[in-house]
């Protein structure tokens, strides 16, 4: 875990203390993107990106379909580059590391950036498989200790008393909430330090979403949280941070009451307002 | 006006019916006399000793020798042509797709798919039958082993394409999902995605095996036919398919009545691999759903 003197320690942190010039508070930055664009072959889909992700709160990215937002949340693990053509560009600070340096180890970057996708994906084994498969990467533990940590991120997930009894089923046999709190018991499992969200309720049923809600709420106290969403009230119930973006452009970035109340920008205005989007 | 267009489309719809109806009637009208006819045919063959004697005692005998042949013949093709074809499927879906070389192979598999299987069997008498002659100092080297490598140049192609097709199946975000663990891309291969599609694989791997036991021409100078048991993957190899080619032609009776009982086996062991391919493996081609 970071602190203040730590990142402030970095070359060039003195000089430019938040890339995107927002008052965090008291609140450190754990990530912060500094001029990043992306391209998909010649598609600039990314423009001159620079925010920062506080440490221990929940920042959402919103804008309309097409604006670039997942892009961003996948640059920060790097998955993009298992597809060909596509190249992101800039710095990505995490823990004063650049990222997206290519030196940077994937193994290592990936044991401390969690991700959960959109749709539910639990891999063709047991419950517990499913959770034991990632720390077995990354960490030889006895068979307690295992045991214990699936538990624990079970329970992280809030899906322990749901499925403590039949950890030796099929995770496909899981409902879709229950899959997807799944997946994010496979994410904490690695304790990762950041946890991306891409839109981790968009398939889901509304009870099952108000869980998965509740659970980001307990989920930042421990970890870093970015979540993009599609849903602005979502965005306005669980985020401390929101960004805005359009058409490739971070246009706002802010507390996420300044956002839905008085934002500076007329297009955030539009959008959080309906008016297109 | 809309009940007009409301009957009309109901007049369509019964015509389209009746149409599809009767096109499946004609196919299934086909299979039924086919079955029909191997049954009414052969019932007459279907003896214990059709199963216990061998081809030597000709009308006196079975078609065992044949049967035990057929077996070990597939059984060859088939451990020859899946590991293969599963590793060659496996780098199409899943490392190809930065490589021009990925859809040239896929096309040139296509074509093996097709290819005529005499073209194959006299491939086969070229390159292993043949040129082994120097081993047993010049006498003919037609063999079990070069049978069942025949018989693999068929499963193999439709091995390739089944494993690739049904890994393709399995949804991006599982992979997305694994590499976001930091999972490094061939535990990904091995352990989640041919696990995934692992009943798909199956099934392939099954439907090629019913492939080529029904497979006559590709043994012709390779196996070449033997009248005697043998287990011998070395020896020259007696099969079902060939037998019945044999014995069809043979001008007794009881001979062509013994060609129509084999042509019943073998045909339920088909049916019956079908079958097992569609019901116990197939239920979901891909398990992640």
């Amino acid at each position: 875990m970071t602190n203040m003197n730590e990142v402030a320690s970095q070359p060039g942190f003195g000089t430019s203390p938040h890339a995107s010039g927002v008052d965090l508070g008291q609140v450190a930055p754990k990530m912060f993107a500094r001029d990043v664009n992306f391209h998909y072959n010649d598609f600039h889909a990314l423009k001159h990106i620079s925010m920062d992700v506080p440490e221990k709160k929940v920042t959402a990215i919103i804008g309309p379909s097409g604006c670039g937002k997942s892009t961003l949340l996948r640059i920060f693990n790097r998955i993009y580059a298992i597809y060909p053509g596509l190249r992101a560009s800039g710095e990505i600070i995490l823990d004063g590391e650049n990222i997206l340096d290519p030196k940077y180890s994937l193994n290592r970057l990936r044991s401390k950036v969690g991700m959960v996708f959109q749709k539910p994906v639990p891999f063709p084994m047991t419950i517990f498989e499913n959770v034991a498969y990632g720390i077995r990467h990354h960490e030889k533990l006895s068979r307690a200790d295992m045991e214990n940590r699936v538990e624990q991120a079970l329970r992280g997930a809030a899906l322990w008393d749901e499925v403590k009894d039949k950890l030796k089923n099929s995770a496909l046999g899981l409902s879709g909430g229950q899959q997807q709190r799944l997946c994010i018991a496979r994410g904490i499992a690695l304790k990762p330090e950041v946890l991306l969200l891409d839109e981790p309720t968009s398939a889901l049923d509304p009870i099952a979403t108000s869980r998965i809600e509740q659970l980001v709420e307990e989920l930042k106290k421990d970890f870093t949280i970015v979540i993009v969403t599609h849903n602005m009230q979502q965005a306005a119930r669980v985020s401390d941070m929101t960004a805005f973006m359009y058409m490739g452009e971070l246009i706002e970035f802010d507390k996420t009451e300044k956002i839905f109340t008085k934002p500076e920008k007329k297009q955030t205005e539009d959008y959080i307002t309906g008016r297109f989007g | 006006m809309s009940a007009s267009l409301y009957t009309k489309r109901r007049i369509k719809n019964v015509v389209a019916m009746a149409l599809s109806m009767l096109a499946t009637a004609i196919g299934l009208m086909f299979l039924a006399w086919i079955l029909w006819e191997t049954l009414s045919q052969g019932i007459a063959g279907l003896k214990p000793q059709l199963f216990t004697k061998i081809t030597a005692y000709r009308e006196e005998g079975g078609l065992a020798n044949a049967m035990v042949g057929s077996l070990i013949l597939n059984i060859l093709g088939i451990l020859i042509a899946t590991p293969i074809g599963v590793a060659a499927g496996t780098w199409l879906a899943e490392y190809s797709s930065r490589s021009k070389l990925g859809p040239t192979i896929r096309f040139l598999n296509d074509i093996l798919l097709s290819a005529p299987s005499i073209v194959l069997g006299l491939f086969v008498y070229t390159v292993i039958v043949l040129p082994s002659k120097w081993l047993t100092n010049g006498d003919v080297t037609f063999s079990g082993i070069a049978g069942g490598i025949a018989l693999a140049l068929i499963a193999l192609p439709v091995i390739v394409r089944t494993t690739d097709e049904m890994l393709r199946l399995v949804p991006g975000t599982l992979r997305e999902a694994a590499l976001s663990l930091g999972v490094p891309q061939w535990k990904l291969t091995m352990q989640i995605l041919v696990r995934a599609a692992r009943s798909g694989i199956v099934t392939g791997v099954l439907l090629a095996l019913a492939r080529i036991s029904g497979e006559t021409a590709p043994l012709l100078f390779t196996a070449f036919g033997n009248n005697f048991m043998t287990f011998n993957p070395i020896d020259k190899m007696p099969s079902l398919p060939q037998v019945i080619y044999e014995y069809t032609k043979d001008p007794s009776p009881d001979i062509n009545v013994l060609a129509w009982a084999g042509a019943f086996v073998l045909t339920m062991f088909v049916l019956a691999l079908s079958l097992i391919a569609r019901f116990a493996f197939s239920r979901s081609k891909v398990s992640h759903d």
